[in-house]
């Protein structure tokens, strides 16, 4: 897909560089990107992806390099200057006020362009219709699916005359099919003439759309792939790493017949007339790995937080080994011997602004070594905390620095080590490793899948179909808060598990 | 910290003797008044001027339109009259119990004497200090609690006062219902309320009384809200009240207000409201209680100046003119004489006006 | 780690320095604004005090200590208790009574007065800690209510339970029989130097504080509970009972913060009982950063200025609202400046993560 050379780039970053401290930022980093392309920015997490594109949308400014848009060079003090420069980007989580029709939400701040009538519906038809987004101005944003939003987001940027749209993960919220439409969307912008900046680390979809792909490795550009079918995933992924990279791969099976966690009749019911989770029963064996999944939002977080405790409307029975933990506080739950990995890191997983040391006794308060007697024994923490730091490979210069100063990856090993303390009989793993550089990823998948050996029996919930296929033994697909299919991963493909999580696959 | 401190002691040090020359040393003139076993026949012969008052006012202080101001007055008057020096430091909302206790005590070291405290809030404190200091000579107003040779307490007959004005708003009202307004129900306010309704009923038995009290004790707020003065009054005015008294200090702005919007009359307390309201409520200002604190504290310095330093108990009341009513606006003309036969009474004992309702 | 404590401690000092010296630059514009002599007033006030001003100054600082270690309890768990005042003054007045009717003999009397202190103090606050966790009313708006409740609560009983001494217009409880009264020790010679016996209280009130809050598993919870309340959750506490449990210590605390004064010099709760208190509390809190000796300079440098200024009126001829004035810009300052003292830590902890995460994270160079 390479243009002929005279051609003068959408945009083109030179020489970019920010620096913030601790924390990778951009060196160096060179891109041109072509009108009519869309180009693929990839990199593991933490490289610097994000940074960049704050650079480029006007949020942050770099400290050294340039950035030329339609060969003039422009400078970007807010987003309000990148719109007006032609540049548009398409958030990861959504901006849409729900309440709200799609008309409401498009002219929302730019009510100048095209007034909020007759002609800004005028102006939707017109977009909708001629990049085939199939986007209808009345509609309520409630009403809509995910893919549907992510039309309007896009059609939200077009309105506001951007000619590059960056969209960041845009598929994360995706389930395959949907990602299929997305895609033929895609290519009608790029055919158009606009230049599309696709941000991904799902490589086998940047294979599949990019017209060029561009690897960021520790805050540079490493290379431009100029013709993508001559990579492969697996060559993106070790220029990502500049390394061999590991694989989530499932072992010989060590599931035994003796049940430690039995869920019966579980339900929580929600705000309207649908249950959060609805009636879910099934059991965990000792060494047996269940993936739970499902699209974002359909009752992961609610199961999840249900076994742990947190959610008191919650009915049905839950046993581990003997112990009947129905109504059981969140506190004696884990006493009794479950580790919880929170979803959410930052918010249910540490205190940021405290040492290492006192976020391994965060969720083990009554416990040894941390605490005895009610009283918290720094000394032993302190210790243990070595230990963790120790066997997860914790990079940090002790345990006495806040979490906040680690990254993503080290603050995740940090937690999957403390929960691992204690011989815990069941593990709850909640997108254990979402956010954490591929490093850190194999590590965690290793210290599961010893744990699993050893007899562990645990529950793992994530959007990753592939960690999903490579760790479970069993996955159970979750839809409105109910199973509605159970799978072996030795013979499931991703797209199988897609549609079952969209309810357009027959339940097996 | 400690570097800091030090440089700003230094720095400050530093200004301070470059502008030691241009301010009165209070230091250098204190002398007589402390000196050792110097009393009160020695200070009279030395020159006037050289008595230095200090004046402690309670919360509010000088500019308060109030009891603060009164007593203010009376200093004014003496330090025209006798040329005597004076310095005032005032009371802080909410400040502890030594603070008011230090502030007598930088007086008595300053060489203040002697140091008039204003108010009942002081009367622990003059406890303390006068005990401490007993060459310096203190008086209180509003409290007689304390008993000591250096000590004087300057204290009203402020039942006999109300009683008139009482008698005054039975005598003009119409409705047969007043009204009373107390700032904050303590002792001394309750002495207003006690007299005001003796002297209403009797002229007329009949006529009801509505009693209120915009705070409680500890809270003083009662005694600065005109809102909340307004509010009350109101209320009575609406209920039927055409004549309210307010013994409420900085509230009975709103008292007068109210009076003026209803079409009602309200008295004043304490100085002569007539002269001192706003204009705009001039008309409605019926008669005032007169506590003349100005009267007491002029008194009372007027006697340290000439060499016979009180202490005890003084009483100003109706006899002395310490407490009355005033007649600015000629509103009371008609009544004058009723009035006045009923002070006569009280005067000669006649009358008993109680001190508590 | 020694040398990484030390530069917390400096950090921390140089905050405190920061705040304080932009405080006193503030206050001097004012004065020089207003016209009024900068250098004498500072001369005033930062003379050393004489002994019985240096006494004054410890048994006013006593009491606000106790005020502020009140508000802090409930600040670690990020609870605003704007309630101390008024919690303070109802469990004063309840001691002030159960200590004037002596029920009890001698000391007796005294330790229950001081429990029923602290147990009214608890209640009190314990009423909007309730609230909270059961109804999620927030504490702010329900302790400034209870502060207006008490208020009407004291002077309705006041009315009941006054003594009048003869020719005083104060009302005040039955003062506290000697026996029950706690013994002043003097600091020096002349009266007025005699420090309150509760100081010991206040510094043990002061060490449980650290105690409970560093080294038990209940000031785990709680300081957790406060940083983020989803991980605490996650990690089992129970944030309802956490909440209800510091309101309770802190209004326990703050049913002390009256007792210096009733049992070392008013001995009896009346009209003139010193207020405010607990809204002083909660700017030392802030300065002192909730750390208990941070608490007792803060409370030390308010009493400091408070009782400095007291002269300034009558010696300088200046308002002592001026160190109002220095008190209310030392809060904004000091917060400020810690903040900004915060972030420069975070980021020198960073690099240092940084540096530590780098030389096994360096990649071979690898290009395509």
């Amino acid at each position: 897909m390479s243009n002929p050379a005279p051609e003068v780039p959408a945009v083109r970053l030179q020489g970019i560089g920010k620096r913030f401290p601790g924390v990778i930022a951009n060196d160096n980093i060179n891109i041109d990107v072509m009108r009519g392309t869309i180009h693929a920015i990839v990199g593991e997490n933490g490289a610097g992806k994000s940074t960049l594109m704050k650079i480029l949308y006007g949020v942050q400014r770099p400290d050294s390099g340039t950035i030329e848009v339609d060969g003039t060079q422009v400078s970007m003090g807010s987003p309000a200057d990148a719109i007006k420069a032609g540049v548009g980007m398409v958030f990861q989580h959504f901006q849409l006020a729900d309440n709200l029709t799609v008309l409401e939400n498009v002219v929302l701040g730019a009510e100048k362009l095209h007034g909020i009538g007759g002609r800004a519906r005028q102006r939707i038809v017109e977009i909708s219709d001629s990049y085939s987004l199939g986007v209808e101005p009345d509609e309520l944003v409630e009403d809509l699916g995910v893919g549907a939003r992510q039309r309007v987001e896009i059609l939200k940027v077009l309105y506001r005359g951007a000619r590059t749209i960056i969209l960041d993960e845009p598929t994360a919220v995706l389930v395959p099919q949907e990602v299929d439409e997305l895609f033929g969307n895609l290519r009608g912008l790029k055919e158009e003439g606009l230049a599309v900046i696709f941000i991904s680390h799902k490589l086998d979809e940047v294979l599949s759309v990019a017209d060029e792909i561009t690897v960021i490795r520790r805050g540079t550009t490493v290379t431009t792939v100029t013709e993508p079918s001559s990579v492969t995933a697996r060559d993106l992924a070790e220029l990502m790493v500049g390394s061999e990279l590991p694989r989530a791969s499932s072992e010989a099976s060590t599931v035994t017949d003796e049940v430690l966690l039995s869920v019966q009749s579980l339900s929580l019911p929600g705000s309207g007339a649908r249950p959060l989770l609805d009636d879910l029963s099934f059991d965990i064996h000792r060494g047996e790995i269940l993936g739970i999944a499902g699209v974002e939002g359909n009752g992961q977080a609610e199961l999840v937080e249900a076994i742990m405790g947190m959610r008191e409307r919650a009915t049905g029975s839950i046993r581990l080994i003997d112990t009947d933990l129905s109504s059981a506080s969140t506190r004696q739950r884990r006493e009794s011997g479950i580790g919880y990995i929170p979803e959410d890191r930052h918010r249910h997983g540490l205190l940021l602004d405290s040492p290492l040391w006192e976020n391994r006794v965060l969720g083990h308060q009554g416990r040894p070594p941390s605490v005895k007697h009610g009283i918290v024994d720094k000394r032993a923490a302190r210790q243990d905390t070595l230990r963790i730091i120790d066997e997860y490979d914790v990079r940090t210069p002790g345990p006495g620095v806040l979490a906040r100063a680690l990254s993503g990856g080290n603050q995740q090993k940090l937690i999957v080590g403390r929960e691992m303390s204690g011989d815990p009989i069941l593990l709850i793993a909640a997108h254990p490793t979402r956010g954490v550089d591929v490093g850190a990823q194999a590590a965690i998948w290793n210290h599961i899948k010893t744990a699993r050996r050893e007899g562990l029996a645990v529950l793992l919930i994530s959007a990753d179909l592939d960690e999903l296929i490579g760790l479970s033994d069993r996955i159970e697909v979750i839809l409105r808060g109910r199973f509605v299919g159970s799978f072996d991963p030795s013979d499931v493909t991703p797209q199988q598990l897609g549609s079952a999580m969209t309810g357009a696959g027959a339940s097996a | 910290m400690r570097r800091t401190t030090k440089i700003a002691a230094l720095l400050s040090a530093g200004i301070l003797a470059l502008t030691a020359c241009g301010s009165d040393d209070p230091e250098t003139s204190t002398d007589p008044g402390t000196g050792g076993e110097s009393t009160t026949s020695e200070e009279t012969e030395a020159p006037q001027s050289d008595i230095m008052v200090g004046m402690a006012y309670d919360v509010g202080g000088r500019g308060d339109q109030s009891f603060n101001d009164s007593a203010a007055a009376g200093l004014d008057q003496a330090v025209a009259e006798f040329g005597v020096t004076s310095q005032e430091s005032e009371a802080e909302d909410g400040e502890a119990e030594n603070a008011r206790e230090e502030r007598l005590r930088t007086f008595a070291d300053a060489g203040f004497n002697p140091i008039i405290a204003v108010g009942f809030a002081y009367g622990p404190s003059i406890g303390v200090v006068s005990a401490e200091y007993p060459d310096v000579n203190f008086a209180i107003i509003d409290d007689s609690s304390v008993e000591a040779d250096n000590v004087a307490s300057l204290v009203f007959a402020e039942e006999q006062g109300s009683f008139l004005v009482g008698a005054a708003a039975a005598l003009k009202s119409e409705t047969g219902q007043v009204g009373f307004v107390g700032g904050v129900e303590t002792p001394l306010i309750q002495k207003f309320q006690a007299g005001y309704e003796a002297g209403v009923a009797a002229v007329d038995p009949d006529i009801t009384v509505d009693v209120t009290y915009l705070t409680q004790v500890p809270d003083f707020s009662g005694f600065g809200d005109p809102a909340k003065g307004k509010t009350a009054a109101q209320g009575m005015f609406d209920n039927g009240a055409d004549i309210v008294y307010h013994a409420a200090g900085g509230s009975g702005g709103g008292v007068f207000e109210a009076a003026s919007e209803s079409g009602n009359l309200a008295i004043g307390v304490d100085s002569d409201q007539y002269n001192t309201a706003d204009p705009s409520v001039q008309d409605v200002i019926l008669t005032s209680m007169l506590k003349n604190v100005d009267v007491a504290v002029y008194t009372y310095l007027s006697e340290v100046v000439g060499g016979n330093v009180p202490s005890g108990v003084t009483t100003y009341d109706l006899a002395v003119d310490g407490v009355g009513y005033s007649t600015s606006g000629g509103q009371v003309d008609d009544i004058a004489a009723d009035l006045d036969a009923y002070k006569q009474q009280i005067i000669d004992g006649e009358i008993e006006v109680p001190t508590a309702p | 780690m020694s040398s990484a404590r030390l530069v917390s401690f400096l950090l921390g000092l140089l905050a405190a320095v920061l705040a304080l010296v932009a405080a006193f630059a503030i206050t001097s514009l004012v004065l020089i604004i207003a016209g009024d002599p900068v250098g004498e007033v500072w001369g005033e006030i930062l003379t050393f005090p004489e002994q019985r001003n240096l006494a004054n100054i410890i048994n006013n600082a006593t009491v606000l200590y106790l005020s502020g270690l009140a508000v802090a309890v409930a600040f670690k768990m990020n609870l605003f208790n704007i309630g101390v005042d008024g919690q303070y003054r109802i469990a004063a007045f309840v001691a002030a009574v159960v200590a004037g009717e002596a029920w009890l003999p001698g000391y007796l009397n005294t330790a229950l007065a001081i429990l029923a202190a602290v147990l009214v103090g608890a209640a009190w606050a314990g009423i909007a800690g309730l609230l909270r966790a059961t109804r999620g009313v927030s504490e702010v708006i329900s302790t400034i209510m209870l502060n207006f409740i008490s208020t009407s609560v004291v002077a309705y009983f006041l009315r009941k339970a006054a003594v009048r001494e003869e020719g005083s217009n104060t009302l005040g409880t039955r003062e506290i029989p000697e026996g029950s009264r706690i013994p002043s020790f003097s600091i020096g010679d002349g009266p007025g130097t005699e420090i309150y016996g509760f100081i010991f209280i206040a510094v043990a009130a002061g060490f449980a504080y650290w105690f409970v809050l560093n080294k038990t598993r209940f000031g785990f919870n709680l300081r957790a509970t406060g940083q983020s309340t989803t991980a605490a959750v996650a990690s089992g506490i129970s944030v309802k009972r956490m909440t209800i449990g510091a309101m309770l210590i802190s209004g326990g605390v703050a049913g002390l913060v009256g007792l210096p004064i009733l049992f070392g010099d008013s001995y009896s709760y009346g009209s003139t009982f010193q207020s405010g208190l607990g809204f002083a509390g909660i700017a030392i809190a802030l300065l002192g950063r909730n750390h208990p000796i941070g608490i007792a300079l803060g409370a030390l440098l308010f009493a400091f200025l408070d009782e400095q200024s007291n002269p300034l009126q009558i010696l300088v001829g200046v308002s002592p609202d001026i160190v109002a004035i220095t008190q209310g810009v030392i809060v904004l300052t000091v917060v400020i400046s810690y903040e900004l003292v915060r972030r420069f830590g975070v980021r020198l902890e960073q690099q240092q993560v940084a540096k530590a995460d780098k030389p096994v994270d360096e990649p071979k160079e690898v290009t395509a």
